[in-house]
């Protein structure tokens, strides 16, 4: 809880009104230091006791009657209105009704009438879009095919050089009279030496040969 | 021997006596015949005083309480019904009067039988605002305007009751006005210019 004089006490104290209730809280039980506290009862003289029941009673008559007045001006008010509402204000009610019927038709058409236009917006614009998208999958479509009878061409061209059960004799026959061998050297100038067996050659007959 | 010295603990009550079980439960008979008054009740100058007419016991739940039928007077006038006290009979404040002073009681309360009826009006004058807003406000709702500005009294009803309330137009012996009225302790007003 802040203190209130921490406002007061300042050089420009503020204004301020601060809610809080300065007792505890109701559901807790009365303070320990309260408890055997008896308070003292209010001491007022016999005169002063007769004259504030007189005026007590006084008022609390007065104000019945007041209270009564209104409460039965009330309540005729109310009954007066009931039977004045019987008949004539049964012909205002129809026509108050009518009256709402017509507004009501009438917005409801102009709603109607808003919701059909934009309903037609809204179809053009998922023809507009579907027709996209079918467009865009036939694109794909043509694409894929033509990737594929590229691809198609292509092994045809590479089947001519297949080893077929036909030609396989004289494809063995063939690897056979030419050996490959994949091993060779590199020199620092690059030249590739290839074969495991082949004979050095001397550095001037290199230059030559180059040359 | 010292006599013994009795200190009150606690909060003050305004009662004074026993509870009507812890009276009516030693007498013989359950007292029935027997005068009782409430405490509270002697504040009035009449005097209030009920006659047990029937008991009841209650049950084991209800100790401290018991149905009691009494003939009542209550300031100086007697009920013409039977009054029940239940809900009441727990209060320690009932006494019982002694069989040798219940003849000067009827005695005191035969006075008051004697004296004629109170009549309180049945109508009071509106205040003086009220009186000017009324014929503004029914000049405002085209209701035709009043010309006594008087209104009914409104009474709480209570079987003791002890002021008749007029009927009709019979003339009341005690009048409300809207004013202040006249001052029980005038030593109150003093140096103050009353109207």
């Amino acid at each position: 809880m802040i203190p209130k004089n921490l406002f007061l006490k300042r050089s420009c104290p503020l204004i301020m009104q601060i809610a809080e209730t300065h007792r505890k809280p109701r559901w807790l039980p009365v303070a320990k230091s309260k408890i055997y506290r008896i308070p003292k009862r209010p001491e007022v003289s016999e005169e002063e006791r007769l004259e504030l029941l007189r005026i007590n009673n006084n008022y609390k008559t007065q104000m019945r009657a007041i209270r009564r007045f209104y409460h039965e001006e009330m309540i005729n008010e109310k009954s007066s209105l009931q039977s004045a509402s019987s008949e004539m204000s049964q012909q205002l009610e129809a026509d108050e009704w009518e009256k709402c019927v017509q507004i009501n038709e009438k917005w409801n058409a102009q709603v109607a009438a808003e919701r059909e236009q934009r309903r037609k917006i809204e179809l053009a614009a998922m023809e507009d879009y579907a027709l996209k998208r079918i467009e865009a999958k036939d694109k794909e479509f043509k694409g894929r095919i033509a990737r594929a009878s590229a691809e198609i061409r292509r092994e045809k061209e590479l089947s001519s050089t297949f080893i077929t059960p036909d030609n396989l004799e004289a494809a063995i026959d063939h690897a056979l009279a030419n050996p490959v061998d994949y091993n060779y050297a590199i020199d620092l100038r690059g030249n590739i030496v290839s074969g495991r067996d082949t004979p050095i050659v001397k550095p001037e007959k290199k230059d030559q040969a180059v040359a | 021997m010292t006599s013994p010295v009795i200190k009150y603990v606690g909060r003050t009550t305004n009662f004074k006596g026993k509870t009507l079980w812890e009276i009516v439960g030693s007498l013989k008979n359950y007292g029935v015949g027997r005068i009782i008054v409430r405490s509270v009740f002697q504040r009035y100058s009449e005097p209030s005083f009920m006659k047990i007419i029937k008991v009841e016991t209650c049950p084991d739940e209800e100790r401290r309480r018991v149905r009691v039928w009494v003939e009542k007077t209550f300031r100086g006038r007697k009920l013409p019904n039977l009054t029940e006290i239940y809900k009441t009979s727990y209060k320690p404040d009932y006494n019982l009067i002694p069989k040798d002073e219940e003849a000067k009681l009827f005695e005191s309360a035969k006075i008051y039988e004697k004296l004629p009826e109170a009549i309180l009006p049945n109508a009071i004058e509106m205040p003086p605002l009220m009186k000017k807003f009324i014929v503004k406000d029914h000049e405002k709702k085209g209701l035709e305007t009043i010309k006594e500005f008087v209104m009914p009294i409104a009474y709480n009803h209570s079987p003791n009751r002890v002021h008749r309330i007029a009927k009709g137009d019979e003339k009341p012996t005690v009048q409300f006005t809207m004013s202040l009225g006249k001052p029980v302790s005038p030593s109150l007003y003093e140096g103050i210019q009353l109207q």
